[in-house]
């Protein structure tokens, strides 16, 4: 595809851009093949503002005879306006951002044209591999190995090519069980609890059915998982009803008498539509310009937001309490095993696992449980909340994630490596990107792509160490012992730095963040020099 | 540093907790109470806490003249109680002798700092008794012609808090006298009014008949005296009560004069008068004598700041109780929490202040009053001046800011509780707490010259047992939601507050403890009357002996900014820390984060001080290359100041 085909006008001379925390000004506007970029007039100012058109979610118009307001509404959450001199030119703009900011095909997008001068694309990309993260754990070695079955993405495409399983399972049989698993997710391990040797392992839902089909390989993995120990507990993220539905669809849950090891928990997690609606009517909420806001905190309660938030939290916490108190191997899974799975099983580890917490730690976790494990980020990041396109597959796990994690750093302060700013640049880079980190729905596809070889790391780049000053946390202090949440609607608060992040008063509290860890740095190098 | 949170629904995870109490601890129980000087034992007891978060909890409880302390005998259950006497507004006998069920005869008592207590005791021999009458007693210590505690304390601190505020020094600092204000000690034996401070700062060009003349027509004598003034464009906050227009729309032309002498001083066309209430309030106060400002007043204009009254704070407050204690209300937790109005009136305060402030930044002066000017004025001229001056925003700074703006000018800290005696010549009194079917009052007598301490028993009459209303009445948001606000404003400025919140917390702590001499009394009179200054310690004292505890180690003086904090819900919040502080499973993580900023106040210090090393030995390097140096280097007199290490990272805004 020609990019050009799209662009009919590319320079606009004379447009009023008006955008949160600036005063209006007047300049050029300018369309490219991926980015708006608007370059202010006055020479003094030398402001421009770059925008990269998939950060776009909608744009509406208003066009009169001689003129036409576009207004740009990001994926950012930034609401922009802009006041285009003649109806066609701006019209011609919005058709060619229409088009452009929405690009079906992942080859087309900006990463794979993104070339920073000061990367090569040689430079190592990606923090960690399944192989690497076996070999660093040395006490799993005994009981579990490291499985290439799906080396080419033939046994589950959603799966990296390397998944570690007990030693006891062969190949062939983690085929079989596969079969027995939607999409193929069988259950592999994710976590190792060094303190008492119990593990958490992920899974998608089984394809018992309406027959209760059964699959001697799947139920010998499971087994072989708490081979010696205590019986197993498995957490589906549907509720009991939910999961019983899913029969008549063909999947299903492990029954009782068929896993007898282990313990089913349902603990019901909204998915799909519904987070996306809920996460809609959020960001409508806090747009309301209107100065009457007695009814705020009842908007607030009716968007569902913060008890998403609470559920998350919570059945993370279930998760955890399992595991390090209890000291019982857990599965999770809900039914594709690529959402509310990954979220609650990130969360838990970054509950009880200090390695997860410092930046590189938290970077490799959601390295390894988001983006290798396959939860696919383009369909669900393909829109954000103020698209007016009929929803698909979005839904905001990955927002979800962060929010959970920014309700722990305000919890404590001390406990995680990683600042806020850090979770606010994962929220707009999982939705628009200059780099690979989040192009695709899986391995596979990144593979077919050449993801690795053609765009930039986004996990690499924030290590950097001009970069890594940025995002680190000053008061971190490493902390041994696990953080339980307290998962109370008292104790959990809106995330104001990413949902009211434009308004003057949280662009403020940034500043102020930043300058405490200048502050911090600067007393440190000096004290104890 | 994990919490001892757990509330996922683990109803599949077996609580391990072992119930086998441990004799030997038990008596060993108390022994490690620490007493402070002056503090007796009165009694202990074997007793058994209901707890609304851990259930019974068996344990023994210890009541000194100063506190109730209870700790739990299981080491599993460890539950600790320590309240001071003075946060405790009524002790109730619950259920009698024949009462059934467990745990259904003991103790029932009421607390001022958003908590109930329940205890229960062995139902045979009359167990409660000696603990119910000697509690009654220690409790309400002045009904019973005893000391308060802050008389009988033997505290030592090596700070002096009362020194903190001195009236004519902080009047000097904000520049005053000058050609247009001076200084009166017309009110030096409290005659021109009784609940207001000795020292008075009023116009220059103002005789002091005048003064008693505007004092008859201002609602109890509260006339309109500075608060602050602007350094640079000399506007001033002047601060009264409401003026006594009535029914008849009355008129005194010396109030007005007076006022037009207040605009008159900064120069400017209109002096702006903020009346806090909200209109129709204003107006229903014509019909007991009160009103506002009409158009008489020439040039000024008249604006309602729509705060509610102290009624509507304490309901409001009181439906906050409901939902966080001891319980916290879980399904619907933002409606119920909006249907309580708090933060909205929290917004409205708020506001108020920002629009003062603006105001007087822009150059004009303004008069701030609400009924009786203790109150909402309070409130709105101290928030004011926290936002415009950056003094008020250090740790002593505060506090010279409480002093000033609600100690001195008569918020009445002891009778907030605003409870109607039946006996008629008394005006407002405070209730103490309820015996049988007799309430205790003391009475506050606003019609005598200094406020004269009656004990007075009276019969609760129709209100039986519907008395717990009058338990709910016995607090004192005003003061509450001022520092509620306070810190909204740090959550908002991070760095622009000297002081943490654990002052604010440790100030809110002591409102009612009775430990400290700073909020007994409702006036400097009756403060002085009672020797308060010789015979008790200040809540300062405590704090400024040990500064570290209290601050922020982010601060960053910045001396001119106005600080304009944003009163929208959205960027409001509730103070669980305050609020919700009782509750184990919401408390947040307090004491590590504490700690930290400890060893960061350490390491702001240690910087400083190698900083200074730094300095010193390029001065000296500098001495040494003698008079024939390099004369463009700086010389050691232009070198920063200790201020301006912090300064150099000022929030650009």
């Amino acid at each position: 595809m020609e990019f050009s085909e799209h662009i009919k006008t590319a320079n606009v001379e004379d447009v009023v851009l008006q955008q949160p925390l600036h005063p209006p000004s007047k300049g050029t506007l300018c369309i490219t093949s991926h980015h708006l970029l608007f370059s202010d007039r006055e020479e003094r100012s030398g402001r421009q503002v770059l925008l990269l058109l998939r950060n776009i979610d909608a744009v509406e118009k208003r066009a009169t005879e001689s003129s036409g307001t576009l207004v740009i509404k990001c994926k950012d959450l930034r609401v922009l306006q802009l006041e285009i001199p003649g109806m066609e030119q701006c019209l011609n703009i919005a058709q060619s951002i229409e088009t452009l900011s929405c690009l079906d095909c992942v080859a087309e997008m900006y990463p794979f044209f993104y070339r920073p001068s000061n990367a090569s694309l040689r430079d190592q990309w990606g923090l960690s591999t399944p192989e690497r993260h076996y070999t660093e754990m040395e006490a799993l070695h005994g009981r579990w190995r490291l499985s290439t079955v799906n080396q080419d993405y033939s046994v589950c495409p959603s799966y990296p090519p390397a998944v570690i399983v007990p030693k006891a399972i062969g190949d062939d049989a983690l085929k079989k069980a596969a079969k027995f698993r939607q999409g193929g997710r069988f259950p592999v391990l994710c976590y190792y609890h060094r303190k008492n040797g119990t593990v958490i392992l992920r899974s998608s839902q089984p394809l018992a059915g309406a027959n209760r089909k059964r699959c001697i390989q799947d139920e010998l993995l499971l087994q072989a998982a708490i081979e010696g120990s205590d019986k197993g507990y498995i957490i589906d993220t549907r509720s009991a009803q939910q999961a019983q539905q899913a029969r008549m669809m063909g999947g299903g849950f492990e029954s009782k008498s068929c896993y007898s090891g282990w313990k089913r928990l349902h603990r019901h997690m909204e998915r799909g539509k519904t987070l996306q609606e809920s996460l809609i009517k959020l960001v409508e909420a806090c747009g309301d310009k209107s100065p009457n806001m007695d009814r705020w905190l009842s908007k607030l309660e009716n968007s569902k937001w913060l008890s998403h938030v609470q559920t998350a939290l919570s059945t993370a916490g279930l998760l955890a309490e399992c595991v390090e108190r209890d000291g019982r191997s857990v599965l999770v899974h809900g039914s594709e095993g690529t959402g509310s799975t990954l979220l609650i099983s990130t969360l838990a580890q970054l509950i009880m696992d200090p390695s997860c917490r410092t930046l590189e730690g938290f970077l490799t976790l959601l390295e390894r449980e988001f983006v290798q494990a396959g939860h696919p980020f383009q369909q669900r990041c393909s829109h954000s909340a103020f698209s007016h396109a009929r929803l698909q597959q979005e839904c905001p796990v990955f927002l979800l994630l962060l929010d959970c994690v920014w309700q722990l750093w305000y919890q404590f302060p001390l406990a995680l490596g990683f600042s806020e700013a850090l979770l606010l640049r994962l929220a707009t880079e999982a939705y628009s990107s200059d780099y690979g980190t989040f192009l695709c729905n899986s391995d596979m596809e990144r593979c077919a792509l050449q993801v690795k070889g053609k765009t930039h790391c986004l996990f690499r780049v924030l290590l950097k160490p001009r970069e890594r000053e940025q995002y680190t946390n000053p008061l971190y202090e490493p902390n041994e012992l696990a953080i339980w949440p307290s998962v109370h609607p008292q104790s959990l608060q809106l995330w104001r730095g990413f949902f009211l992040r434009w308004t003057q008063q949280t662009h403020h509290l940034e500043l102020v963040q930043e300058d405490i860890r200048n502050m911090v740095i600067e007393w440190g190098k000096l004290a104890l020099s | 540093m994990a919490s001892p949170v757990s509330v996922y629904n683990s109803n599949v995870l077996d609580a391990h907790i072992s119930s086998t109490s441990r004799e030997s601890l038990k008596m060993e129980l108390l022994a490690d109470v620490t007493l402070l000087p002056g503090e007796e034992r009165i009694i202990d007891k074997d007793i058994i806490y209901i707890c609304p978060f851990s259930g019974a909890v068996k344990g023994k409880v210890l009541i000194t003249n100063y506190r109730l302390y209870f700790k739990s005998c299981d080491a599993d259950v460890a539950v600790t109680l320590d309240v001071p006497l003075g946060a405790i507004s009524r002790v109730e006998k619950m259920g009698g002798v024949s009462s059934r069920g467990e745990n259904s005869y003991g103790l029932d008592i009421t607390c001022k700092d958003m908590r109930n207590l329940r205890f229960a005791l062995k139902q045979e021999g009359h167990s409660r008794r000696d603990i119910f009458e000697l509690l009654f007693k220690h409790a309400f210590p002045i009904s019973h012609g005893l000391p308060l505690f802050a008389y009988v304390t033997q505290e030592k601190y090596e700070e002096n808090g009362w020194s903190v505020y001195r009236p004519v020094e902080e009047l000097r600092r904000q520049g005053l006298p000058n050609n247009k204000w001076r200084i009166t000690f017309i009110n030096k034996n409290y005659e021109l009014c009784d609940t207001y401070p000795a020292v008075l700062a009023v116009p220059f060009k103002c005789k002091e008949e005048d003064l008693r003349r505007v004092s008859s027509f201002r609602s109890r004598g509260r006339i309109p005296v500075l608060s602050w003034i602007h350094r640079e464009n000399r506007a001033a906050i002047a601060r009264c009560s409401q003026p006594l227009v009535g029914m008849s729309g009355k008129r005194n032309k010396d109030d007005e004069r007076y006022l037009d002498l207040i605009r008159d001083a900064n120069d400017t066309a209109k002096l702006t008068i903020y009346d806090a209430r909200p209109n129709v309030n204003a107006v229903a106060n014509k019909a007991t004598g009160g009103g506002y400002e009409g158009d008489e007043y020439h040039n000024a204009e008249l604006v309602f700041l729509d705060i509610h009254n102290i009624h509507v704070m304490r309901e409001s407050l009181k439906k906050l109780k409901d939902i966080v204690y001891p319980n916290v209300e879980e399904s619907h937790w933002l409606s119920s929490l909006e249907s309580t109005h708090w933060l909205e009136h929290i917004k409205l305060v708020l506001s108020g202040a920002i629009q003062v402030a603006d105001k007087v930044s822009s150059g004009n002066s303004v008069v701030v009053h609400c009924s009786d000017g203790w109150d909402r004025t309070a409130q709105l001229t101290s928030l004011a001046m926290l936002m415009l001056d950056s003094h008020y925003r250090t740790l002593k700074g505060l506090q010279v800011l409480i002093e000033k703006e609600w100690i001195s000018f008569g918020h009445k800290f002891t009778s907030v509780r605003n409870f109607t005696c039946v006996r008629p010549e008394c005006r407002s009194g405070c209730l103490l707490g309820f015996a049988k079917n007799t309430a205790v009052c003391v009475c506050v007598c606003a019609c005598a010259r200094a406020c004269v301490c009656l004990i007075v028993l009276v019969r609760v009459q129709r209100i039986g047992h519907g008395d717990k209303n009058h338990a709910d009445q016995d607090r004192s948001p005003i003061f509450v939601q001022f520092m509620d606000c306070v810190w909204q404003m740090s959550k908002q400025f991070p760095t622009a507050f000297e002081f943490n919140e654990r002052l604010l917390l440790t100030i809110l702590e002591h409102l009612y403890s009775c430990r400290f001499g700073t909020f007994l009394y409702n006036c400097e009179s009756a403060r002085e009357q009672n020797a308060l200054r010789q015979k008790t310690v200040s809540l300062w004292s405590l704090v400024n002996s040990k500064t570290e505890l209290y601050l922020n180690p982010f601060y960053t003086p910045e001396s001119g900014r106005v600080l304009y904090p944003v009163a929208s819900m959205r960027h409001l919040e509730l103070w669980v820390t305050y609020y919700i502080r009782w509750n184990p499973r919401i408390r947040q993580q307090q004491s590590p984060v504490e700690q930290r900023y400890l060893e960061l106040l350490a390491l702001r210090d240690e910087y400083i001080k190698k900083l200074e090393e730094l300095r010193l030995s390029d001065s000296s390097r500098l001495a040494d290359d003698g008079p024939g140096g390099d004369t463009s280097s700086p010389s050691p007199a232009s070198s920063p100041t200790r201020q301006q290490h912090y300064t150099h990272l000022q929030t650009p805004f």
